[in-house]
């Protein structure tokens, strides 16, 4: 018993002196024009508003934390699905031993599904097939998915659909965000819509759901969304 | 290479054909390559093969509870349907293509005619969600089978968990496919050194290797490739293959090459049903070659077959022909979970 105690302290000790379990939220924060993105939960209702949001969810992948270009932490089987029906999915909690002497300078990511996991067959949790981020007719992850009504999209029922994906060829739609982090604690993330939505002509583009020139070009401009909240 | 070298990679060989010998749930002859399906990612079970066996001949996989995976991939026509040139799905609907024979699924790594499935797991969301096949949403298959007394206890056999996933789901139907293994035709039997081939069909195996061995390349007479065979486009079909998921103009008319084993339980063949006889078949390589920019390498130089020849060639194509795996009674509908009640 004595033994153990000894052996108890002396690792609390070096723990002490080394290295701290840490425990960083990063918490995902979606802004439209600058207020909490409220998604419609009902029919879509175009009454007062140019444009709504029915749905909006995307995968976060490959979470990493970086002391300048050098990884200091990798999260293990790091596949998040980010829905902002699910408020709960919006908050990453990452457990990392943190060391003073290699501090944290960026948090990294990728929005979407690596290529190697959309070729490796079913997954379960937040992979599972059944989250409606799975293509069926042509196998590979939905990467980013938004729909929503706007006055002055042409479709049906003024409906825009935008299922962003592909894993091979020439249109791999994954990206990659680094944002600077300042606090080891807490990282605030913001997801401003209008800085994809903006770049957008509705009037022409409303439905992409295959992995095409255009949906690669939307993939492109996802990153700009992400910023740090001071 | 060193002494030392040749007598490990020996002593792993043996050690693997061993365990493929060793295994009852899934086994093959040695002959075979190895299979390309990573089973450490999903290791057989008896319980999990079952499971998928159940899901696969229950229509409550479909929208109204009419189709089956089996409606069109039947165990007697070897996991194809006979006689239908075109798929038959919910609603009497016709799709675009014909249902693949499905064995020997664990020596291919894409699925469809056209390649569009990465993996033998994801496979079965096509046809589910197809609305010309069985036109249901994945999320209620799930619900469907978590409220259906059936399930949960097989899942939990199956899987220890009780609560039906999609992942589950698709697992166990991998599971019961993967051990469709066609691998006792008469073909293999002269292999295996317990049967012989008559003088016609030793001429036949000849034609063979010389004209198609090197895409329907045995043992398991298909190299699982794509290749453009020459099939003049059928308007109103104007079906691209390959091509129309890659949009590379070198895969339009790419269609993958389909396995030659069980030819006389899969016909019609060709992705679209078109011939329903062997003969026409071989007239096609023959006479009807149609010329395009991505025509098969292999189909440039005319292939030149007497009667007599085309006569031998097919005799020895139907010895590809795996009459007990077209009967064998593991893979049948499983009366036992689906009709408890009749008691057999």
């Amino acid at each position: 018993m004595k033994q153990f105690l000894l052996a108890l302290f002396l690792l609390n000790s070096f723990n002490l002196s080394a290295q701290d379990s840490q425990n960083l939220s990063v918490n995902f924060k979606p802004t439209f024009n600058g207020e909490p993105l409220v998604l419609t939960d009902d029919e879509a209702d175009l009454s007062g508003k140019d444009i709504q949001i029915e749905t909006f969810r995307f995968y976060i992948s490959k979470v990493e934390l970086l002391n300048g270009g050098e990884i200091v932490y990798e999260e293990p089987n790091s596949f998040h699905l980010l829905d902002v029906s699910n408020p709960l999915s919006l908050n990453l909690s990452l457990n990392f031993e943190f060391n003073a002497q290699n501090p944290i300078t960026h948090l990294k990511f990728q929005i979407g599904i690596d290529s190697l996991t959309n070729v490796s067959g079913a997954f379960g949790g937040d992979l599972d097939p059944s989250n409606g981020m799975y293509w069926t007719w042509q196998s590979g992850y939905i990467n980013f998915k938004l729909e929503g009504v706007a006055a002055e999209c042409p479709a049906r029922h003024n409906r825009f659909q935008f299922h962003i994906g592909g894993y091979q060829g020439p249109y791999k739609a994954l990206q990659t965000v680094s944002l600077p982090v300042a606090n080891i604690e807490e990282v605030n993330i913001q997801l401003r819509l209008e800085d994809f939505m903006g770049k957008i002509n509705l009037e022409e583009t409303y439905q992409v759901m295959s992995p095409n020139k255009i949906s690669h070009e939307l993939a492109i401009l996802l990153p700009s969304m992400f910023s740090i909240v001071r | 290479m060193k002494k030392w070298q040749i007598i490990i990679g020996v002593f792993v060989m043996t050690s693997l054909a061993f365990t493929t010998f060793e295994n009852t749930l899934f086994n093959y002859p040695a002959y075979f390559p190895l299979p390309e399906y990573k089973f450490d990612n999903n290791p057989l079970s008896h319980e999990k093969i079952e499971l998928g066996r159940a899901l696969f001949y229950d229509t409550i996989l479909s929208e109204d509870n009419s189709t089956s995976c089996a409606s069109c991939h039947s165990p007697y026509n070897a996991f194809a349907h006979t006689d239908h040139d075109l798929s038959h799905g919910i609603y009497d609907q016709i799709g675009t293509r014909n249902a693949p024979a499905l064995f020997n699924l664990a020596w291919q790594n894409s699925f469809m005619w056209d390649g569009a499935v990465n993996h033998l797991d994801m496979q079965a969301l096509a046809p589910i969600t197809h609305p010309k096949e069985m036109n249901e949403r994945i999320e209620n298959v799930i619900q469907k089978l978590q409220n259906n007394p059936i399930y949960p206890p097989l899942f939990y056999e199956a899987f220890k968990d009780s609560v039906v996933t999609g992942e589950y789901v698709l697992k166990a139907l991998s599971q019961f496919q993967l051990t469709l293994v066609s691998d006792n035709a008469k073909f293999d039997q002269v292999k295996r050194g317990e049967a012989t081939f008559t003088e016609q069909e030793l001429n036949g195996y000849a034609l063979f290797k010389h004209h198609c061995n090197s895409c329907h390349t045995e043992p398991l007479f298909s190299n699982y490739e794509f290749a453009n065979n020459g099939l003049p486009i059928d308007s109103t079909l104007n079906d691209y293959g390959k091509g129309a998921i890659t949009n590379y103009a070198e895969d339009s008319l790419l269609f993958k090459v389909p396995s030659l084993r069980n030819l006389s339980y899969t016909l019609p063949y060709m992705h679209d049903g078109r011939f329903r006889k062997l003969g026409q078949v071989l007239n096609h390589y023959v006479e009807g070659i149609h010329q395009s920019p991505t025509l098969s390498e292999a189909l440039k130089q005319p292939i030149v077959l007497n009667s007599n020849e085309k006569t031998d060639l097919i005799a020895f194509l139907l010895t590809l022909n795996d009459k007990s795996f077209a009967f064998k009674p593991e893979h049948q509908f499983p009366r036992d979970i689906l009709l408890p009640s009749t008691g057999n």
